[in-house]
């Protein structure tokens, strides 16, 4: 799943969904500063995670609420540098979604690929 | 004027009153877009600036020339390397 093409290799872990946004925002930025780094970033979105990718939701909670940007502002800024985030089935499934329920651009692995992405990681980091 | 021997800058970047990890999501972009050798500037406020750009000229192979501080606004020196 690594391109090959970084020498680095950061795999982020979100387990805290719409219920915790203070939460939500910090993967997304690290994300970014990482993918500035000219590093090779994803995020993996398991348990609670997958909730902040559903395309209804990105636009209605930030992690300062109403005092700063949106949750899409995050993402965007993230994928905008090339980092790619993943959901694994089951935990769709505990939160009753569906891929197309989330927003473009979100990549479907399941736990053995997971594993691999994380034993071939410079580091993997998780929330 | 510029001081001697302190490189001018090609091209200035005002990160003013950005917070992480805006100057260094905007330094990764702006350099690519000034050629081989050339200096870019970063103007930024996050107080963080600093060991960030460090950091992150240390990981992409870009040349950190110099980081001065006056009146509150931190002055990156950065000249394009690869």
């Amino acid at each position: 799943m690594w391109s090959g093409d970084f020498d680095s290799k950061i795999l982020y872990v979100q387990t805290h969904g719409v219920n915790d946004p203070g939460r939500s925002a910090t993967p997304f930025f690290l994300a970014a500063s990482a993918a500035a780094m000219e590093c090779e970033v994803m995020i993996y979105f398991t348990m609670y995670g997958p909730t902040l990718l559903r395309k209804d939701v990105i636009d209605k909670i930030g992690p300062k609420g109403e005092a700063g940007q949106p949750l899409r502002y995050f993402i965007e800024q993230a994928t905008g540098l090339g980092v790619r985030l993943l959901v694994c089935q089951p935990s769709l499934d505990l939160n009753d979604l569906r891929l197309d329920e989330l927003i473009d651009g979100v990549d479907m692995i399941g736990g053995a690929a997971f594993n691999d992405l994380a034993l071939t990681a410079d580091a993997v980091i998780s929330f | 004027m510029a001081e001697p021997g302190v490189p001018t800058a090609d091209q200035v970047l005002d990160c003013t009153g950005m917070a992480c990890p805006l100057p260094v999501v905007k330094t990764s972009q702006a350099i690519k877009k000034i050629e081989l050798g050339q200096v870019l500037e970063l103007l930024a406020t996050d107080p963080g600036v600093e060991p960030d750009m460090q950091a992150w000229s240390r990981r992409t192979g870009n040349e950190l020339l110099g980081i001065s501080k006056s009146s509150e606004v931190f002055h990156v020196l950065i000249r394009r390397a690869r």
